[in-house]
C-alpha cells in the first residue's frame, strides 16, 4: 500500500502533466521554434556531455575498479562533490573558474573559447552534475566483470587495453549503456547549474522556467511536457536495446 | 625451463613466501598441494597475471619477472575455465589462435571440432574445461600452465586429455606445469614434482625421489603417504636405526638421506624424535609369522577392509598403532581376511624412510 502510495506520488503529476500539456507539447515542437530550438541545443549538449563522461570516465572508472589506487578515498569524495552540492552552487563554482574574470576563463577567452552563456557552458554544467552518475555505474559494471577474464586474455597475447576491448567492454556492455542513459538523461533535466553559467543559448529546462516567469503556469506547460516527453523516448529506446544487447552472444572482431 | 628463485606474491590476505622451484626444459612439472595453498597464485606470478614482489621468475632463459603476460609465451589453463561468455566456443578457440589452421588443429586434438558453434553458455563443465584447453593450445606456447585441468571431464575423458597433453607435451618440447590436488595424478604425470602448502614450497625434486623421500612429515601427509608414524630414534649395534612409537619399534637403515629443493641432500638425524614413512604398498600380509628377509614384522589385527575393484585398502591395529596396507582383491581372497582376523604384516628395513 505505502509503495503503492509513494509509486503514484512519483508518477501522477509526470503523468498529469503530460495529460494536460503533451498534446500542446507535441504541436510546439512543429510550431514553436524558440522550443524546437531549446529541444536540439538540449539534445546536442547533452549527447556531448555523455560522450564526454563516456570517453573521460570509462578509464577512471576501470582504474577505481581494478587497481588498488593511491588516494581512491579522494577520488571517491571527488566524485560525490558534484552529487552532494545544490547545482546553483555548483554553477556559481564553475563560473568562478570559467568566468571572463578567472585567469581560466580570461585565458580561453584570449583563445576565442568561450564557457560562459554558451553551448560549451551547457556542456560543462552538464558534465560537472552528471558524469559522477557515470563513472559510479561503469565502476560497479566494470567490477562485476571477474578480472581473471582479462587475465586469460593477456595470456592469449592481448595487451592490457585490447583485452579490456575484446572482453571487459562487452561483458559491462550493458552496465555502460545504463550508466550513459541515466547520464544523459541527467543532463537533459539539468537547471540550477546552467542558468547561472549558460543562461543562453536556452535549453529545454531554463526555457520551461523562462515561460513560467514571463507566462504562468499556462505558457510553461507545453515546453515542460515537451521536455517529460523528450526525456522519456530516448530512455526506452535505450532501454531497450540494452536489454536486448545483454541477450545475444557477440562475434569476436577481427584479431 | 620454467623457474622460481625466492618468489614471493601477495594476492589479498594471501601470501606466496619464497617460492623456489625448476621444472627443465620440455619436461612435464606438477604442483601438489591442498585447495589455498597458493598454486594458482603461483601459476599466475609465471604468467605475469600477478607480479612477484621479490624473487625472479625465468622462462627460458628470459627474465620475466617484470614482463607482460601477453609477452611471455605462457598458455594457461584455469580450473574454472573462464570460457569468454559474449563469444561462441568456436570465437574462444580462435581467440588468440597463432593461425586459424592452429585453431583447428587444438580443437581436433581436444575433441571440441563439434561443439565450437556452440553458445558456451550451454556446454557442460567437462566440455567447457576441453574448449578451455584447446584456446590455450591454439596459440602454440613453449610454456603450459595448467590449474587442476581435468576436475571437470568424466574419467574415462580425463584419461584420454591426459595422454593427449602429455603426448603433446613430448612431441612439441612444451614445458608443462600443472597443478593438482590430486596425488595420483602427479604421480602419474609428473617428471618433476613440487610440494605447497600454505604458501610455501616445502620439496621439490624429480618425482621419483620426492615420492621416494618426503622432507617431512607433512610432504609425506600431502603426497598420500599412508604411514607416517612419530617416533623416538636411536641407533642399533648392527648399523640400522630402531624407530620407537608406542608399544611398536620399527628398524630402518641409518644412512637414509632425503632431499630438499632448497637446501640440496641433507642427513636426517638418526637419533631423537622423528618419523618413519612407510608407503601402503610396501606392506606384505601374510597368515603366519614365517622367515623373510623384511626386518620388520608385527602380529596385527585388521580393522577394516575398505572396498575396490582391484586393489583393497587394509587398516590395521599393531599393538594399538594403526597401520594402513594396499594388497590386491585376490590377496584378501586368498588370505581370507576379514575384519577381526590376526595376521602378520611385514616390510623391509629399506622401505622405511625417516623423516
Amino acid at each position: 500500500m505505502g509503495a503503492s502510495l509513494l509509486l503514484l506520488f512519483l508518477a501522477g503529476p509526470t503523468a498529469l502533466l503530460v495529460a494536460r500539456g503533451g498534446s500542446a507539447g507535441i504541436r510546439g515542437v512543429f510550431s514553436d521554434g524558440e522550443l524546437r530550438g531549446a529541444l536540439t541545443i538540449t539534445a546536442l549538449t547533452a549527447t556531448t556531455a555523455t560522450l564526454l563522461a563516456v570517453v573521460l570516465g570509462t578509464p577512471l572508472a576501470w582504474a577505481l575498479a581494478r587497481r588498488r589506487m593511491r588516494g581512491a578515498a579522494l577520488i571517491d569524495a571527488i566524485l560525490d562533490l558534484p552529487l552532494l552540492i545544490p547545482h546553483p552552487v555548483a554553477g556559481i563554482a564553475l563560473l568562478i573558474a570559467f568566468g571572463r574574470d578567472s585567469p581560466l576563463g580570461g585565458a580561453l577567452l584570449a583563445l576565442g573559447v568561450r564557457v560562459v552563456s554558451s553551448p560549451l557552458g551547457i556542456v560543462c554544467a552538464m558534465i560537472f552534475v552528471a558524469a559522477p552518475l557515470y563513472v559510479s555505474a561503469a565502476r560497479e559494471a566494470i567490477a562485476r566483470v571477474e578480472p581473471r577474464f582479462e587475465a586469460v586474455a593477456r595470456t592469449l597475447g592481448d595487451s592490457a587495453w585490447r583485452s579490456f576491448r575484446r572482453v571487459t567492454l562487452p561483458l559491462a556492455s550493458r552496465g555502460l549503456l545504463a550508466g550513459a542513459v541515466v547520464t544523459w538523461a541527467r543532463a537533459v533535466s539539468e537547471f540550477g547549474a546552467i542558468v547561472i553559467l549558460a543562461y543562453q543559448p536556452r535549453v529545454a529546462s531554463v526555457l520551461a522556467y523562462d515561460r513560467f516567469t514571463s507566462a504562468g503556469l499556462r505558457g510553461a506547460l507545453p515546453v515542460a511536457a515537451a521536455l517529460v516527453l523528450f526525456a522519456l523516448v530516448p530512455l526506452i529506446v535505450l532501454r531497450a536495446l540494452s536489454a536486448s544487447g545483454a541477450r545475444a552472444p557477440r562475434r569476436a572482431d577481427a584479431a | 625451463m620454467i623457474e622460481l628463485r625466492g618468489v614471493e606474491v601477495t594476492a589479498g590476505e594471501f601470501a606466496l613466501r619464497d617460492a623456489s622451484m625448476i621444472v627443465p626444459d620440455g619436461q612435464y612439472g606438477v604442483i601438489v598441494g591442498t585447495a589455498g595453498a597458493g598454486k594458482t597464485t603461483l601459476l599466475e606470478a609465471i604468467a605475469g597475471i600477478r607480479v612477484p614482489r621479490a624473487g625472479t621468475v625465468m622462462l627460458g632463459d628470459r627474465n620475466v619477472t617484470t614482463l607482460a603476460p601477453e609477452d611471455r609465451g605462457v598458455g594457461m589453463v584455469y580450473q574454472h575455465d573462464y570460457l569468454f561468455p559474449h563469444l561462441d566456443a568456436g570465437d574462444n578457440v580462435r581467440y588468440g589462435a597463432a593461425s586459424e589452421t592452429a585453431s583447428r588443429e587444438a580443437a581436433a586434438l581436444t575433441g571440441v571440432e563439434s561443439l565450437l558453434g556452440r553458445d558456451v553458455r550451454t556446454l557442460s563443465g567437462g566440455e567447457r574445461q576441453l574448449v578451455s584447453l584447446a584456446r590455450a593450445l591454439a596459440t602454440q606456447p613453449r610454456f603450459l600452465l595448467l590449474d587442476e585441468p581435468f576436475v571437470a571431464l568424466d574419467p574415462p575423458r580425463r584419461a584420454a586429455t591426459r595422454r593427449m597433453v602429455r603426448t603433446l607435451q613430448r612431441e612439441r618440447g612444451i614445458t608443462v606445469l600443472h597443478v593438482t590436488h590430486d596425488v595420483a595424478e602427479g604421480a602419474l604425470l609428473g617428471d618433476v614434482i613440487a610440494v605447497l602448502d600454505a604458501g610455501r614450497v616445502l620439496q621439490s625434486g624429480t618425482a621419483p625421489a620426492v615420492f621416494a623421500r618426503p622432507a617431512s612429515p607433512r610432504v609425506a601427509e600431502l603426497l598420500g603417504a599412508e604411514n607416517v608414524i612419530a617416533g623416538k630414534a636411536s641407533a642399533t649395534s648392527d648399523g640400522l636405526v630402531a624407530i620407537t612409537a608406542g608399544a611398536l619399534t620399527i628398524f630402518a637403515v641409518a644412512d637414509d638421506v632425503m632431499q630438499r629443493g632448497e637446501g640440496g641432500p641433507r642427513t636426517v638425524s638418526t637419533s631423537g624424535p622423528v618419523h618413519a614413512v612407510v608407503r601402503a604398498d610396501e606392506i606384505v600380509l601374510s597368515r603366519s609369522p614365517s622367515p623373510t628377509s623384511a626386518r620388520n614384522s608385527f602380529s596385527a589385527t585388521i580393522t577394516a577392509i575398505g572396498a575396490g575393484v582391484a586393489l583393497r585398502r587394509i587398516e590395521l591395529d599393531v599393538s594399538g598403532t594403526p597401520l594402513v596396507a594396499i594388497v590386491t582383491a585376490s590377496a584378501v581372497a586368498d588370505l581370507q581376511l576379514s575384519v577381526g582376523s590376526h595376521i602378520t604384516a611385514s616390510f623391509k628395513a629399506t622401505a622405511v624412510h625417516i623423516c
